[in-house]
């Protein structure tokens, strides 16, 4: 195997914690669609947030291959849990590569999950298309004044900051967008209503209105102008563990599948007995592992420092499509017990349906790898 | 005061066991190994005493392959200070992981033992008392609850009858029971804190102990399939069968 012992070991760990703590409240928390606050705080006691964060502030330090396998077995525990890993990374990445050291004294608060955030870029005019948010930040005095919208933010009912893209300059196209740290509590911000999605319930989503919200010039994260470049910068690593999320949820439909074709029986034996569900366990278990492989390939291309971009996007939109259609042969195995509430398989097909949609739709995915490939070639 | 932890690399609990073909012993290529559960408990116990001020350092020991390294890294992730590996390919008894364990004793000056009541491989529940014996320490085996007073250890044990708590004088070996606590997830910053932690390597031959087997293993055997059970049309033939055949009546 190409894992060093230390990976192996985080990876057990966090596959131990989610079969033990994670996975057993998942459909619970999927019905009640609730926020898991002493979940998060246990995760946050045991380092699961900001793995890349370096030890010097606050975090483990681990590389982003360490960060695939860990958002795997979480998401195998239970998607909502994995992506609230994933929102912590990006924001703690952001901080820890463009923070002032007044920001990044944030990154404890954060990665204890005292402090919640929320990414804060889709607008409803601007969702695959960036360019066209209409949130705007202007000069006021040294600091500045934010006014706009956002819909669909994660944490956003439960978020203290968020980082928000805004428009600091309408003539600058891409470089006249900034992210900005903004104090959810303070005035002028508004919280939209939860919405109520079909998976990851537990994620809680809404919208954010922002009127004549007085920023300081320390809510400036990094460069005037660059937040679209910065955002674009971290979507390697967004997409990586995204995938692995993706991974994890078609795992843990194997699993049950698995599991439930060796009891359940039909015409007096085992329907894991019969080709036909033997066929479909097959492929679940194929595809699951091609998906893994491009996933680990991506993260240790993002390691090594090379352009990893194609690599990511393959990831991403091979693993989000390969979890939709094995997490339906899942609940193709458990027949119609799979489309029952309160059976595993029919969350698991709900929550793999988001991951062709967001960090990139899967659509957005094969126009990058067909940038990539007419840029650069087959081979590269 | 030091505590020392001896912990054992056995195939995982949730493995399931197959026996070799030519039932030698079971089947280990390509199996999962981890730490022996009660070992987990010990060590988790090792660190809330060191938590609570009682002692100052846990030292983890390991008697196995070069694998075992893997099991004191886990330890240490846990937040042992320190681990030994005492490296041996060959199958030891619990009489010469006793003698080994009495030299990594006599080189540590522990204040305590804390060793699990068995291993979950061979279930031979014998290391921790031999250990006391040839130590001379006093022991306290399958302890529920420990408590380190002024030069002794209150330990309430799980006995047939119940629960018996005794004194003993330090140093003392104490072997854990199940319901002890609940062992700890290693953190994240742990686990790479445990890279950096010190692991000294020794052989038996360091502490003059031969390992060679005193037992002989004759043969090895699957436990016979449970037979298929049968319904009953009444409690008059219920009553009927446990008379004449379960013998239970």
């Amino acid at each position: 195997m190409y894992l060093t012992e230390t990976q192996e070991q985080v990876r057990e760990m966090a596959r131990t914690f989610a079969d033990e703590v994670i996975r057993p409240m998942a459909e619970e928390l999927d019905r009640e669609e609730r926020f898991p606050a002493a979940l998060y705080d246990e995760m946050a006691k045991l380092g699961l947030f900001g793995i890349g964060v370096p030890e010097a502030l606050g975090g483990p330090g681990f590389d982003t291959l360490t960060y695939a396998l860990v958002m795997e077995e979480l998401s195998r525990g239970y998607a909502s849990v994995a992506d609230q890993c994933g929102l912590v990374e990006l924001i703690s990445t952001l901080l820890v590569r463009h923070g002032t050291e007044n920001q990044k004294a944030m990154l404890p608060e954060i990665l204890g999950m005292r402090a919640k955030v929320a990414y804060c870029i889709t607008e409803p005019e601007a969702g695959t298309d960036v360019s066209g948010i209409r949130t705007t930040a202007e000069r006021d005095g040294d600091g500045w004044r934010l006014n706009g919208g956002k819909i669909w933010i994660h944490n956003a009912p439960v978020a203290d900051y968020g980082f928000v893209l805004a428009r600091t300059d309408k003539d600058a196209g891409n470089r006249g967008m900034s992210i900005f740290i903004v104090d959810l509590h303070a005035d002028g911000v508004e919280k939209g209503p939860k919405e109520h999605k079909m998976g990851q319930r537990a994620s809680q989503v809404g919208a954010l209105n922002f009127t004549d919200v007085r920023l300081s010039a320390d809510a400036l994260l990094g460069a005037e102008g660059r937040g679209f470049h910065m955002m674009m910068c971290v979507l390697d690593k967004g997409r990586v563990g995204i995938a692995s999320l993706a991974v994890g949820i078609a795992q843990a439909g194997l699993e049950a599948a698995l599991d439930y074709a060796g009891t359940r029986k039909q015409f007096g034996k085992a329907i894991s007995d019969f080709q036909g569900v033997q066929w479909l366990l097959a492929d679940m278990a194929k595809d699951i592992e091609a998906a893994r492989l491009l996933v680990h390939s991506a993260a240790s291309k993002i390691d090594s420092g090379a352009d990893a971009t194609k690599a990511c996007s393959i990831a991403k939109c091979f693993a989000g499509d390969m979890a939709v259609q094995r997490t339906a042969d899942a609940v193709q195995v458990f027949g119609g017990s799979g489309y029952i509430r309160g059976f595993e398989v029919e969350r698991l097909y709900r929550d793999a349906k988001i991951t062709q949609i967001y960090e990139g739709t899967n659509q957005i995915q094969r126009m990058i790898i067909a940038r990539e490939l007419l840029k650069k070639g087959a081979r590269a | 005061m030091k505590i020392l932890v001896p912990v054992k690399r056995v195939v995982d609990y949730n493995v399931k066991i197959r026996v070799k073909a030519d039932g030698s012993g079971v089947e280990l290529a390509n199996v999962k190994m981890s730490m022996n559960p009660f070992d987990e408990i010990s060590v988790e116990e090792a660190l809330r005493l060191k938590e609570a001020g009682k002692a100052e350092e846990v030292v983890v020991v390991s008697i196995g392959p070069a694998k075992a390294e893997e099991t004191l890294r886990t330890a240490l992730a846990m937040g042992a200070d320190r681990a030994v590996l005492v490296e041996t390919d060959d199958a030891v008894e619990p009489l010469a992981v006793a003698k080994i364990l009495k030299g990594v004793a006599e080189a540590e000056q522990p204040g305590l033992v804390i060793v699990g009541k068995q291993a979950i491989d061979d279930d031979s529940n014998q290391t921790g008392q031999m250990l006391s014996a040839l130590l001379g320490w006093a022991q306290a085996t399958f302890a529920s609850k420990v408590e380190i007073g002024n030069g002794s250890a209150q330990v309430t044990r799980e006995v047939d009858g119940g629960l018996q708590t005794i004194d003993v004088k330090l140093p003392a070996v104490v072997t854990t029971d199940l319901r002890l606590n609940e062992p700890r997830y290693a953190s994240l910053p742990n686990i790479m804190k445990a890279k950096k932690k010190p692991l000294d390597k020794k052989t038996p031959s360091d502490f003059g102990v031969d390992t060679a087997p005193r037992l002989k293993v004759l043969k090895t055997e699957e436990p016979s399939g449970r037979k298929a059970g049968v319904k009953v049309k009444s409690v008059a033939e219920l009553v009927e069968k446990l008379k004449t055949e379960a013998g239970v009546l």
